[in-house]
Parts: C-alpha cells; structure tokens; sequence
C-alpha cells in the first residue's frame, strides 16, 4: 500500500507540480513513506529488544555505582530495584502493555543520566562508569534506528 | 501579496511614479522562513530601474522554529554592509506590522550567483572551483569573526536574540548560560525517551568546557547552503537570522555538522591550505585543534537542536499540522551516528 502511495506521488502528482517549493515537499513526503516502509517490518521487534535491555541497563549502572552514596546514586538503585527488576517481555508481544512500558524505561535512563551528571560532576568516578553502559546501550540501537529510517543522503530542498 | 508588496516598495523608492512586479514565485529550501523572489521594475523621472529582490516573510508563529526578529536581521545586513567587506545582500527594509503580510517580513536584495552549492562537490559541473570558493569563503568568515562586535552591534541586540537569558558579558558567563538554557529547554523537546541523546550531549557540554577564546559576531547558521558563488568567489553569505554573539568556533562546527547533512564537503578545502580549518588558523592564529571544533560542532548542534527538536514536539503533541517538521523528525537523524561519535558511545563506528 505505501509503495503504491509513493508511485502515485512520484507519477500523478510530481509531473504536475508547477511550485518548486511543493515539488520540495512532495519528495520529502515520499522519504517519510519510506522510512516507514523501512522501519515496520522490524519495529516490534526492536521494542521488545529494547525494553528488556534497557531493565539491564538500569541494574547494570546501579552495579556500577555500588559504592556511590547520595541522593543521586539512591535514586538510580531505586530504579535498579523497580523499573530494572520486572518481568522482561515475550517476543512476540502484547504490543499496548510493552510500549507503555518501554517509554517508561526510556524516561527511567533519561533520569538516570541526569543523576548520573550530578554524580560525575561531585567527582564521582563511577558515574563515569555508569555514563559508559547507557550510551553502550544507546548507542547502537539508535544508530540502527537511523539507519533503519533515514532515507537519502541529503537535507531535501536546499542548495 | 503582489498588490500589498509594491506598496511597500513604494516606500523604499520614494521617487518612483510606478511599480511592476513580475516573476514572483516561492524559493524553496530556507527551512525557516518563508522566501519569495521577485522583479521589481521601479519607473522614475529619469527612467526604469530593475532590482531583483527576495521578499523573506515569517511563518506563523505557531509553526515557526526559530523566533527571530527581521528587524533585528536588517539592522545586522545593513552594518555588515556598510561596515565590512562581506558579500552581503542589500537589506531594504522591514515591515514588522502583521496587517501588511500576516507576519513580519523583510526584503532583500537577490545577490547573483550559484544557490546550488552541491554543483561544486562529488565531480559536480563546477567542483574545478571548490577551492577557490571554499578560499574566499574561509575569509569572509575570518572577517565576520574579527570585526569588532561594537560596531556591527552597537545596542548589543544580538547578545542574547532568542531572550534566553543568554549572558555574553564574557566568555565564561556566555557558554554558562548558553548551556543552561538548553538543559532548561529539554522538557520542551523531548518528544521521545530516545531524545536521551540530546540530553546527554546537554550534559556533556556543561562538564567538558574546552578553553576561551574571544567572543565574535558569529553567523548562526554558517553551512553549505547559505552562500552563493560565482566564478571561483562567494558572491553572498546569505541568511543570518541565527547569528547572534557567540564563540567563533561554533560556525566551524556548525558547518562540520552540515557538512554530514548536506552531503558536502565544505571543511575538506581548500585542500592547498590543508583544509578549512588549517586556513582559517593560518589567517586568524586562533590554533583551534580538532577536539575544539568537536566540542563545537556538539554545541552548535545543541544549539539548532533547541529550536527544530522543539518543533517536532509541538507537531508530536498536535500543535501544529507543519509537514515539514516531521521530515525535520526523520532528516534530523543524519546528525546523530556523528553526534554519538563525539560523544565517544561504545559501539558506534569512529
């Protein structure tokens, strides 16, 4: 369905597109499509993937900071203890309890870097640590998420 | 618009006894703001004069990613025009009252020249002039970066052009605050928990400040789709409601960064010169190392980031109905593979 969209654009609608800043939009129209067209496929998969590393994550940077005090470090074992010791998803998945969840532990890392500045920036060694294994995590998977949804290799509609 | 634009027009050519516009059709491109190129033909006593001219009009502010003011961009054009040896456009002014346009609006000379920089990279029809271009534009902007700020800014409104509490009375005090702001604006883009990146490059930025160097006019949006060329020579740095007082290496970075979006290759030349960089510290003695212009080409991101991520959220969020920005959601991503390189994340290619 989407190829037939993005051959409908690209045959009924570009050809006739007088406006160099519609024709502009209409490509950028078809990126979108297909980066959607890239990313179904596989993007329930990753979720799940996702969601059960991230609880990783979470009780691996509590590792790290074991011997780290504060309200900080407090906050982050809380999380290792909640969040980081649940039930890890099935695959395939119950796609509406798993995605709620997965944004929760997205939010959970993001607090966690927040706590983890407050430690490195008090001089705290082992944040550094636990700054590594997030953006061991992050990493990858968002450059595979670029390279699973970016279409092209350059900015349309400019010079 | 037509009618309502040779109104205005007819304020800026007060001896005219009639004007014609032809031609007037939308450019695309320029991400954020709405440009339109025109004819004017200005009939006097004397006879008839031809100005190519760009009406550049804000979009509603609902949609709009940068809040900048075209006031505020004319007064810069005209200085740096009358005060500077920069290929610049001729600003001929400003209509901040929304009943004329629906939104405030400026109009510009239309420099000659080539918009389509790619001509020039990846055996382009005109990468035999790269160097040349890439020369001339290293000096415009070494020019840019060592003009005294007092001139160009006399009442000091580009110190602080988004009202962000952005505090240039010192190097220090200026990345301090810059860096404040974007933590402080994270809630408002953060869309997605994968926005987590960003956030880390927020943080980082605070704990990894590199050394002082001068503040400088800098452009804002310095990259390879805001100059013209002709003939081996920039002919127009073009679009300069970003730039505000700031670091100098955050152009440099900026281009870095667009260098990767845009497909180009900008900072790779002149390859005599060693580069754009070797060039502009063999012309400005600045010896900026590469991990600076890291650090740079991060802040300057952070700095576009603020305004397209934020975008995004409000379109995310139901906002607005702006089509561009969810390809800005999908476009954005090129940067980041080289955003978590700079970072140093484990497993991402080096």
């Amino acid at each position: 369905m989407l190829e037939g969209v993005l051959i409908s654009i690209s045959c009924d609608i570009i050809p006739n597109l007088v406006n160099p800043k519609a024709h502009a939009s209409a490509q950028m129209m078809q990126s979108i499509i297909q980066g959607i067209r890239q990313l179904l496929p596989v993007y329930d998969q990753y979720v799940a993937e996702e969601h059960n590393q991230m609880m990783e994550v979470l009780r691996n940077v509590a590792g790290a900071i074991d011997g780290s005090s504060g309200d900080a470090a407090d906050r982050i074992r809380e999380r290792a203890t909640t969040l980081g010791a649940g039930d890890e998803v099935p695959i395939p998945l119950d796609r509406e309890v798993v995605m709620a969840t997965h944004r929760e532990l997205g939010l959970a890392l993001q607090a966690t870097m927040i706590d983890l500045d407050e430690l490195q920036r008090a001089g705290d060694a082992d944040a550094d640590a636990g700054l590594e294994i997030v953006r061991g995590h992050m990493g990858p998977r968002l450059v595979r998420d670029v390279q699973t949804f970016l279409v092209g290799d350059a900015l349309l509609g400019r010079g | 618009m037509e009618t309502r634009l040779v109104d205005l027009l007819a304020e800026y050519f007060p001896d005219a006894e009639h004007i014609e516009i032809t031609g007037f059709e939308p450019i695309p491109g320029g991400y954020s703001r709405e440009t339109f190129r025109f004819d004017a033909h200005v009939r006097t006593a004397t006879g008839i004069e031809e100005h190519p001219l760009i009406l550049r009009k804000d979009p509603p502010e609902a949609i709009s990613i940068l809040q900048t003011s075209r006031e505020v961009e004319h007064g810069l054009i005209e200085a740096l025009r009358l005060h500077t040896n920069i290929p610049i456009s001729r600003s001929l002014g400003h209509e901040m009252n929304r009943e004329r346009f629906g939104e405030p609006a400026m109009v510009i000379q239309r420099m000659p020249g080539n918009s389509q920089t790619s001509d020039l990279f990846h055996d382009g029809p005109d990468a035999h002039q790269a160097d040349d271009v890439m020369r001339h534009l290293c000096e415009v902007l070494v020019e840019l970066h060592t003009t005294d700020v007092s001139t160009i800014d006399p009442h000091g409104r580009l110190a602080d052009p988004r009202h962000e509490g952005v505090d240039a009375s010192s190097w220090d005090a200026y990345i301090d605050s810059t860096i404040e702001y974007y933590i402080r604006s994270f809630p408002t883009i953060n869309y997605d928990p994968s926005i987590i990146s960003v956030l880390d490059l927020f943080l980082t930025l605070r704990r990894e400040k590199p050394r002082p160097l001068p503040l400088a006019l800098v452009h804002g949006d310095f990259n390879p789709a805001n100059f013209l060329y002709e003939g081996g020579r920039v002919t127009a740095l073009i679009d300069w409601e970003n730039s505000r007082i700031g670091d100098p290496r955050e152009d440099l970075g900026w281009m870095t960064t667009m260098d990767i979006l845009s497909n180009s290759n900008v900072m790779a030349h002149p390859v005599d010169e060693g580069g754009f960089l070797a060039y502009y510290n063999e012309l400005t003695g600045f010896e900026i190392t590469q991990d600076e212009v890291d650090y740079f080409t991060l802040f300057g991101t952070a700095n576009i980031a603020v305004p397209v991520q934020a975008a995004i959220k409000r379109r995310v969020d139901g906002e607005s109905t702006e089509f561009m920005h969810l390809y800005l959601a999908q476009s954005a991503g090129g940067t980041l593979p080289n955003l978590l390189r700079l970072l140093n994340y484990p497993g991402v290619p080096q």
